[in-house]
């Protein structure tokens, strides 16, 4: 499959070409650990906002998706230790719902919308401008730079705008080629106000060990 | 904030939309000046029984937004008020039925409003937390609603003592993650619940026991949103709007191929026509309306001809289609309704939730089938399949709507559009390089169609004589011809 092979390439040139913050991953500042003490402590916290302890596991998995960049099997473990609930459990919840990522993406993701109203004003020629703006083959495929991916989403309740799509936490409307063309442009410049201000914390790369093989595809379907 | 597309200003009908686009109108101290906010909450809380409350909603005659159209005051008096232990308002905030944006609508412009009906709803039932689940992929209304609650709080509406009766009141945000049926009201609260969203079979009923066990009031965004005018000008003002059985105005969001998409504020009883036609601008220049779907996706779809529908759920029915979500999608002559079909199949088998076996298999299987139509590969056989899947999908084979939606889309575009698929699927057959092979074969069931044009050149290769491999080799040709694009 071509993403594994992706990610294998992705590994080595996160090897070879360390940003500040890829060394700061490589000496592991938290330990053997997945999520950090803050990130656990911000976790434990979540049950007492809930009549049950259960609603908070995707709360949790948000926090741990945040921090990790998607969700790797340690970080699930570790989620479902905090929250004393059963690892089988937590993978159960994570692979339900699309949000929630098992595999490595780009820092900046694009969510095109394909539904019915915006295929109807052109989300299919957007969706080959973002491929090949961010030069990747297919969906779920992360650029060399580690930096972008896309994915062609549902109905993203924005169809009065349409062709539209999200990216960073935020929407956006009536999308032409050009617009795609200087967000990626936008992303690419070093430093520039837009990475700053993505809410990641920490760049999204593959793990420096090998790629979760064996995960289950991503699918809603349990038969 | 983009630009505003839709309804805003005075108008007649404009009961909710009235002072949307007003600036500023995101924040307390401007809902109240400018808009006249939280008169409604104080009149409730300060002069009017819970009971009263329930029986103004009944007479208002308001039914649900969020699809089913269920009567809200009805369904609020479902709840015991008086029965121990906790109850919960839970709000329907996952709007993902594609083509509606009308949630977001409100969310964006007026958080306070849809607050205020929470409120109101969360007395009248005899809750005192609310929550309010919406789809994660909405972080702009999510971030609205956070800063309106953090002012409600600090303007002590929600607290402890909310205009000073002593009636705790708060309201908390749950984000979904990206999945459609969360919006079916029983996966939504398993969602809530911290687990993966299948619904649930009913009975109980969520009013009996909802969300984590406890007696619920789940209502749509837009629904709640409507209470606060309610309360303020009463039932009886209400029920002047719209028609009898459907009273009042609805949110329509209309998108596709017309000239102004947007969210408009329709009163009931109104033609599609004015909807798509006058409010929308009609489709674009030069072309014609094909087919729209009148609410939201799930909804059966009516051709052109039927633009003089009305609005109301009534109006709806009789023409077999249903009010659904208010999401109108408009498509001109110049798409193809095989496609569009095709697509919102591949939706629905992409949501189905798997848990029972009709939905789960059946939405595959039609995705299948629509795949061997689109790469002309279709026969009379793959529109027996999809009648047939389109059947085993509806009328109470599934546990819940989103089996019936499925069905439907095929059930309607089949109804309506019959030759369409016809030609989709058998007029390639008739060019296919096989077409030329012996009568004797006609019996098979592949070929009905293609004996009657076996006049035409064709290569002179019967595929009944080629190895698998050739007819592997010509499929493959087949599909490179085929249009790649979808639309
Ligand atoms: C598959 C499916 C999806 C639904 N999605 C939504 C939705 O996104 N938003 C919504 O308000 N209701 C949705 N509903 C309807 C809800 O189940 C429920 O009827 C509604 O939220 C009740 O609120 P109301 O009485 O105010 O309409 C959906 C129903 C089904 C079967
Ligand atoms: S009809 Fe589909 S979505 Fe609904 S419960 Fe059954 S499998 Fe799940
Ligand atoms: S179809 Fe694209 S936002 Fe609704």
């Amino acid at each position: 499959m071509s993403t594994k092979g992706t990610s294998d390439a992705k590994d080595a040139e996160n090897g070879a070409s360390k940003g500040p913050s890829d060394a700061k991953r490589a000496e592991s500042p938290h330990g053997t650990n997945a999520l950090p003490e803050h990130v656990l402590e911000e976790i434990r916290e979540l049950p007492a906002r809930y009549p049950q302890h259960r609603s908070a596991v995707m709360p949790a998995l948000d926090l741990a998706q945040e921090e990790v960049g998607y969700l790797t099997p340690e970080a699930m473990s570790e989620v479902a230790a905090a929250l004393d609930l059963d690892p089988g459990y937590v993978e159960g919840v994570a692979t339900f719902y699309t949000l929630f990522h098992l595999q490595p993406i780009g820092r900046h993701r694009f969510y095109v919308c394909t539904n019915l109203s915006c295929s109807l004003r052109g989300s299919s020629e957007i969706v080959e401008h973002v491929k090949k703006a961010i030069g990747v083959r297919e969906a779920g495929e992360v650029s060399k730079d580690g930096l972008f991916s896309y994915e062609e989403v549902e109905c993203l309740g924005a169809c009065e705008y349409a062709p539209m799509m999200r990216l960073d936490h935020e929407y956006y409307y009536d999308l032409t080629p050009e617009t795609i063309t200087a967000l990626v442009v936008e992303r690419r410049a070093p430093l520039s106000a837009a990475a700053k201000a993505s809410r990641r914390r920490t760049p999204v790369a593959a793990p420096d060990k090998a790629p979760p093989k064996k995960r289950v595809p991503r699918t809603k379907k349990i038969g | 904030m983009a630009e505003l597309r839709g309804s805003f200003g005075e108008a007649r009908n404009h009961l909710l939309t009235r002072w949307f686009g007003t600036e500023d109108l995101h924040r307390l101290d401007v809902y109240e000046s400018k808009a006249g906010g939280y008169t409604a909450l104080r009149k409730a809380l300060l002069d009017m029984k819970p009971a009263e409350l329930v029986n103004e909603v009944k007479t208002s005659g308001l039914r649900g937004r969020g699809g089913a159209g269920f009567a809200t005051g009805v369904k609020w008096s479902f709840i015991n008020r008086d029965a121990p232990g906790p109850k919960y308002v839970v709000v329907n905030a996952d709007e993902s039925e594609p083509g509606t944006s009308k949630d977001r609508y409100i969310m964006e412009n007026s958080p306070h409003m849809l607050l205020e009906g929470i409120m109101i709803a969360a007395y009248a039932v005899g809750a005192n937390q609310a929550w309010v689940y919406i789809r994660g992929e909405y972080d702009g209304p999510h971030r609205m609603l956070v800063e309106a609650i953090a002012e409600a709080r600090a303007k002590g509406y929600l607290g402890p003592k909310p205009m000073g009766v002593n009636y705790p009141l708060d309201i908390q945000l749950y984000r979904g993650h990206g999945a459609y049926i969360c919006g079916e009201e029983t996966a939504l609260l398993e969602s809530l619940e911290g687990k993966r969203a299948q619904p649930r079979s009913r009975p109980p009923f969520p009013a009996v026991k909802g969300a984590w066990g406890r007696p619920t009031l789940l209502n749509n965004v837009e629904t709640l949103s409507t209470v606060p005018w309610i309360i303020n000008n009463g039932g009886a003002a209400y029920v002047k709007f719209g028609t009898e059985k459907s009273p009042g105005t609805r949110l329509m969001s209309v998108s596709g191929n017309v000239r102004k998409p947007g969210v408009y504020e329709v009163e009931l009883g109104q033609t599609f026509r004015h909807v798509i036609m006058e409010l929308a601008g009609g489709p674009p220049d030069g072309r014609e309306l094909k087919v729209f779907w009148p609410g939201g996706s799930s909804a059966p779809v009516l051709p052109a001809s039927m633009l003089d529908t009305h609005t109301d759920m009534e109006a709806l029915a009789a023409a077999r289609s249903m009010g659904g979500s208010g999401g109108v999608i408009v498509m001109d002559d110049s798409h193809c309704v095989v496609k569009a079909a095709a697509r919102l199949l591949r939706f629905y088998a992409h949501e189905s939730c798997g848990k029972c076996t009709p939905c789960r298999v059946g939405s595959d299987w039609a995705v299948r089938t629509f795949d061997r139509i689109l790469a002309n590969e279709g026969s009379q056989v793959e529109l027996g399949i999809l009648e047939r899947v389109a059947d085993g999908l509806q009328n109470g084979r599934c546990l819940c709507g989103l089996g019936d939606s499925a069905g439907w889309v095929i059930d309607s575009t089949f109804r309506h559009f019959r030759e369409e698929y016809e030609d989709h699927a058998l007029r390639h057959t008739r060019a296919r390089w096989w077409s030329r092979r012996p009568s004797s074969s006609a019996s098979r069931s592949r070929s009905s169609a293609t004996t009657t044009s076996s006049t035409r050149s064709a290569p002179a290769v019967s595929a009944w004589s080629s190895s698998p491999r050739d007819r592997r080799a010509h499929r493959q040709a087949a599909r490179r011809r085929s249009p790649k694009e979808w639309w």
